[in-house]
């Protein structure tokens, strides 16, 4: 009895801040609610959800939201991997380096994102005057649909690649040094021994880095903001920002509501799927 | 030089880069500031920090109120975690298991997509304009990280101990205060520094649930410097703003470099 008393307060602020906002939108999803309607609610029997499947914005955004996940996510880490080896060897200053390195995790991704805006500025970002001064022609990266993803994704690698920095740091510590010596003896190259015990060895650390990393990609949101404000020509937007802007600047919380709450079960299938996806993969090189 | 040291000096490069520009323009005048790679006269000032220091209201009203935000925050998760997690880390009962299944999916919903309707909750029970009242979703965002790591420093502590303290007869809260908190104190502070940093920074629900300019949090102030004009971003002064934001930050992340790397990996890998 003891028990749940103890944690209930915990339950009951949780269902505040996540359980009320979820059963919210679900509900309000069913609703029209905008500036047509006065703001008043008003059940439209599913019309939301009709007009969100042929709503080719919302598809756009999907697949850009994959784009930027997965793609920022599959670099991040390989860079941290690269970063976490590097940090794992001996050197001096060891500890002031690895505090250094986690700066970008610390400071606040809005108030960096603007930074990267003024370094990828045109015409007076550092980006753009190297390109001229090499001879290239303006880039005018942020105004360009081929190019402002990647200047997100740059952005969003460099804020969040010393988390799974950590992460990963953390599990080579556990590999103990005996294999790495053993396959020496073997005749085994370094690289042979990154292969056959770095990644195996590491395989769970990997996988809980790339879940938590893929589900806050795909919520994308204050990056994209300030950075690009979901353009040029709608290429960078993601959903939570279409969401944002058709709640806070059309007003319309209806389908706002919708839109969300079907990002959501996207996301979820898909992280429900990578996870299988990497524990079969895992049986099979186990039983290799 | 070795290529370890090259490596490293290119990744340290690349992790402070973006701050080093930042504290490069602060100094630079509204006139190089557009020529950032031309030497002439008159290139260094500090005029951008006294206009952000000199500004109404001053600069570290805005320090003070994340500070507030952060310790409350802080201080209402540990108040509601340290309890769960003690049942938590010592049943294995099916309620306690549920509740860890209810954390992690909670941890993975992308948060940013609550706060159109916690701004509903904030207006509907007038918590709006409040600094305090910030610390209710933020501590409910830092929840999973708190419950995951506390349970797990519980659970790692001997059976024993706590046994030989009931014998004694202490109650409950006195083998919480005197013999099981002080040994998860590790956890307990790790935990403590990574949820004030998230506080100290959250944007999206400090933007919305504050307008009062001499109330909001340190981001938003900086944010704002940069909406501040509507035909061009004063880069000189937000660069200014965003070095002195950046101070803090700092100082914590040297100081408790140990506390967040463990908090960070503890908390990932027993979750």
């Amino acid at each position: 009895m003891i028990n749940y008393i103890l944690i209930l307060p915990a339950i009951i602020l949780i269902g505040i801040v996540f359980g009320y906002p979820i059963i919210r939108y679900f509900w309000l999803s069913f609703h029209a609610s905008s500036v047509l309607t006065n703001l008043d609610v008003i059940n439209n029997n599913g019309a939301n959800w009709l007009r969100v499947i042929g709503d080719g914005r919302f598809w756009q955004d999907t697949i850009q939201t994959f784009r930027f996940a997965s793609v920022s996510v599959s670099l991040e880490l390989i860079i941290a991997m690269a970063i976490a080896l590097l940090l794992n060897q001996k050197f001096r200053a060891r500890g002031v380096v690895r505090a250094l390195t986690l700066l970008p995790w610390a400071l606040p991704t809005t108030i960096m994102a603007l930074g990267w805006r003024w370094i990828f500025n045109t015409p007076y970002g550092p980006i753009e005057k190297i390109a001229l001064l090499m001879g290239f022609e303006s880039i005018n990266i942020l105004s360009n649909p081929n190019l402002a993803w990647m200047a997100t994704v740059i952005a969003d690698i460099w804020k969040t690649t010393p988390f799974i920095t950590l992460i990963l740091l953390a599990g080579l510590q556990t590999i103990p040094n005996d294999l790495y010596e053993a396959l020496k003896l073997e005749g085994g190259k370094s690289f042979d021994s990154f292969i056959r015990i770095t990644v195996p060895l590491l395989r769970p650390y990997l996988l809980i880095s790339v879940l938590f990393r893929l589900a806050q990609a795909f919520g994308v949101f204050d990056l994209i903001q300030v950075m690009t404000g979901g353009g040029p020509a709608g290429s960078t937007e993601s959903l939570g920002l279409y969401a944002y802007l058709n709640a806070m600047r059309f007003l319309d919380f209806g389908y706002s509501a919708t839109i969300i709450f079907f990002s959501f079960i996207i996301l979820s299938s898909f992280c429900l799927l990578s996870w299988f996806l990497i524990r079969k993969s895992k049986l099979i090189l186990s039983s290799k | 030089m070795k290529r370890q040291n090259i490596l490293i000096i290119i990744l340290l490069l690349w992790s402070l880069g973006p701050l080093l520009w930042q504290i490069y323009t602060s100094f630079s005048t509204t006139e190089s500031i557009i020529r950032p790679f031309e030497t002439e006269g008159n290139r260094w000032t500090i005029d951008h920090y006294i206009q952000v220091l000199n500004a109404d209201p001053p600069f570290w009203r805005y320090l003070f109120n994340s500070f507030i935000v952060g310790i409350t925050s802080t201080f209402l998760t540990l108040l509601l975690a340290i309890p769960a997690s003690y049942v938590i880390g010592n049943s294995n009962s099916k309620f306690a298991k549920s509740f860890k299944i209810l954390l992690l999916t909670a941890s993975l919903f992308p948060y940013v997509l609550l706060f159109l309707s916690l701004l509903e909750v904030a207006r509907d029970f007038g918590l709006g304009n409040n600094l305090f009242a910030l610390c209710i979703p933020y501590s409910a965002l830092s929840m999973p990280l708190a419950v995951l790591l506390l349970s797990a420093a519980f659970k790692d502590l001997p059976n024993d101990l706590e046994e030989a303290a009931r014998i004694e007869g202490l109650n409950l809260w006195q083998r919480l205060r005197y013999v099981l908190m002080p040994l998860i104190t590790p956890a307990i502070s790790s935990t403590a520094i990574i949820i004030f940093i998230f506080s100290w920074n959250e944007y999206p629900i400090a933007l919305t649930w504050i307008t009062k300019s001499n109330l909001i949090t340190l981001p938003v102030a900086i944010a704002r410097i940069a909406g501040s004009s509507i035909y061009s971003v004063p880069y000189g002064a937000y660069a200014a703003a965003t070095v002195l934001g950046a101070i803090p930050l700092i100082l914590i992340v040297l100081l408790f470099q140990r506390q967040i790397v463990s908090g960070l990996t503890q908390g990932a890998i027993k979750g």
